[in-house]
């Protein structure tokens, strides 16, 4: 019992980063109805442009994290531009191999300013966990809840609440509708990118502070496991993203508990696949008409 | 107000309109008339800046507007009640009216009232999900909602398209209405009966071409009725 507390904590910490990371994903597929394959790219790229700050200057935590968020947008707004405003009247899979394309852009990029394999991070906390009761509990997993908490009810109050929100809904649910409304759909768009670029910088730090260290692989990885999380929350649904990202917190911690880890991301592609194939209800598994 | 000239847009290779001229006089309801795939639809879309001319020229009130963007073009006094209607299904009655009126800046209130008193029923489901109301409301809400823009010129595209006689005929009603208070319509409508009781001059589109003009009860207008709904 305490095994299965003690996952599900961890799961529920790691989850809360893949939240964040589908709500970036889901913000841009929803507005867009497009893949964006560079959103983790641009995530790491911001990681790098932290890392190399780290390097040279030694700054502090406080001082990486603008660093970061003000690289992620930069590089998001950059996918836009090049990417999916000249596609936006065209094919979804041109858009998604130019992003494609980015991705590998910004690979090099980062190798080529830091050529290691892999890179210190400074520690998002010094000292060690909390006990609680017969737990223990990292304080990087508190912070991560509790920033993703703060994360999902600042988006929901920007969607909800304000004239700019109400314009991405008005995108997201019809976007000939919002233009005819006067809403301009390239503006609502590239805002859009920025935004979940942001998003997607704030999991990413939380991440590498984590886990102390930064490598290329952070964008693949951030790609994945938000596109992962995306899908099984059902496509393009906000409240399903963080679903998404939660369940596939639980389901790594506990599968990697009781199977092993070589069963570990086995196991949550496998579930994504069997629940596509039943069609589970929430997902938006109609063919497209 | 309107002067469309020679006015091309295509689907690929496939020309919808092949060279299309008309003109709306201010303060007139102006009505389209055309079988199926005439190419209006394409018409309206197409000055409405949701679809890019491949030639000619749409000047409203001595402004070139053709190709430019539908928000660019809403805010220059032309608002478009597409086909379909087309609300938003998840947000309520009150923000989709809202969203009509994305460019403004003033004090919506006033004229959500006036709104409201035309349309009650959507008073009564100002908090509910436009995705919920029926048909006849949902027209009702997209007119509603291009008219919170505050159009000059009003397009709206088969507006009784399935739709309950009663709903059409309080359609007509509030067209009849609204020309009163001094809004330039342009209107396609298969309810060609309809549309010609309250239209002051008419065309006729037929594959992709302006072929006839005229006023109702000119003596072509039983030949127009006839080819608009048998295409022949």
């Amino acid at each position: 019992m305490t095994d299965f507390l003690q996952n599900s904590v961890d799961g529920l910490a790691a989850g809360a980063s893949y939240s964040l990371l589908a709500l970036g994903f889901t913000l841009v597929f929803g507005v867009l109805r497009r893949a964006n394959l560079s959103y983790g790219p641009a995530i790491m790229l911001g990681a790098y442009a932290a890392t190399w700050a780290s390097l040279h200057f030694h700054a502090g935590l406080f001082v990486l994290f603008p660093v970061m968020l003000a690289a992620s947008v930069l590089a998001g707004a950059y996918v836009e531009r090049l990417a999916f405003a000249p596609h936006r009247a065209g094919s979804a899979i041109t858009a998604m191999v130019a992003s494609f394309a980015l991705w590998m852009q910004f690979e090099e990029l980062a190798t080529l300013v830091l050529p290691g394999h892999l890179y210190a991070f400074p520690p998002l906390h010094e000292g060690g966990p909390l006990a609680v009761g017969s737990l223990t509990i990292r304080v990087e997993a508190l912070v991560m809840i509790g920033v993703a908490v703060a994360a999902c009810g600042a988006l929901w109050g920007l969607l909800y609440r304000t004239r700019f929100g109400a314009a991405v809904r008005a995108v997201i649910d019809n976007p000939v509708a919002a233009g005819l409304s006067g809403i301009s759909v390239p503006a609502i768009s590239i805002r859009i990118f920025a935004l979940a670029s942001a998003i997607g910088a704030v999991a990413g730090f939380l991440i590498v502070a984590a886990q102390e260290q930064v490598t290329p692989m952070l964008g693949m990885w951030s790609t994945l496991k938000g596109l992962l999380a995306m899908m099984l929350g059902g496509l393009g649904s906000l409240p399903g993203a963080v679903a998404g990202g939660l369940a596939l917190g639980l389901l790594e911690a506990h599968s990697q508990w009781y199977l092993g880890p070589q069963l570990r991301d086995f196991l949550a592609y496998f579930l994504l696949f069997v629940l596509l194939a039943a069609r589970a209800p929430w997902m938006n598994t109609r063919s497209a008409s | 107000m309107l002067e469309i000239r020679d006015l091309v847009t295509a689907y690929g290779t496939i020309e919808a309109l092949k060279g299309v001229s008309l003109d709306i006089a201010p303060g007139s309801i102006t009505c389209l008339l055309g079988p199926n795939g005439a190419g209006k639809t394409t018409l309206m879309m197409t000055i409405a800046g949701v679809l890019r001319p491949r030639r000619g020229t749409v000047k409203f009130q001595g402004e070139d507007i053709a190709g430019r963007a539908p928000d660019a073009i809403v805010s220059r006094g032309i608002a478009l009640v597409p086909e379909n209607r087309l609300v938003f299904p998840s947000m309520t009655v009150l923000e989709n009216l809202h969203a009509g009126a994305y460019q403004r800046r003033d004090d919506l209130a006033p004229d959500i009232e006036r709104l409201f008193g035309r349309f009650p029923r959507l008073k009564e489901r100002s908090a509910q999900l436009a995705g919920t109301l029926s048909g006849g409301e949902q027209q009702m809400l997209a007119v509603a909602r291009a008219l919170m823009s505050r159009p000059r010129l009003l397009l709206m595209d088969e507006p009784s398209l399935g739709l309950a006689p009663l709903v059409v005929e309080e359609i007509f009603r509030t067209i009849a209405e609204l020309h009163r208070d001094g809004t330039t319509i342009f209107l396609v409508e298969q309810n060609a009966h309809m549309a010609l009781q309250v239209a002051s001059h008419f065309f006729l589109m037929e594959q992709g071409r302006v072929t006839f003009s005229g006023n109702p009860g000119s003596l072509a207008e039983d030949e127009v009725i006839r080819r608009a709904y048998l295409g022949a």
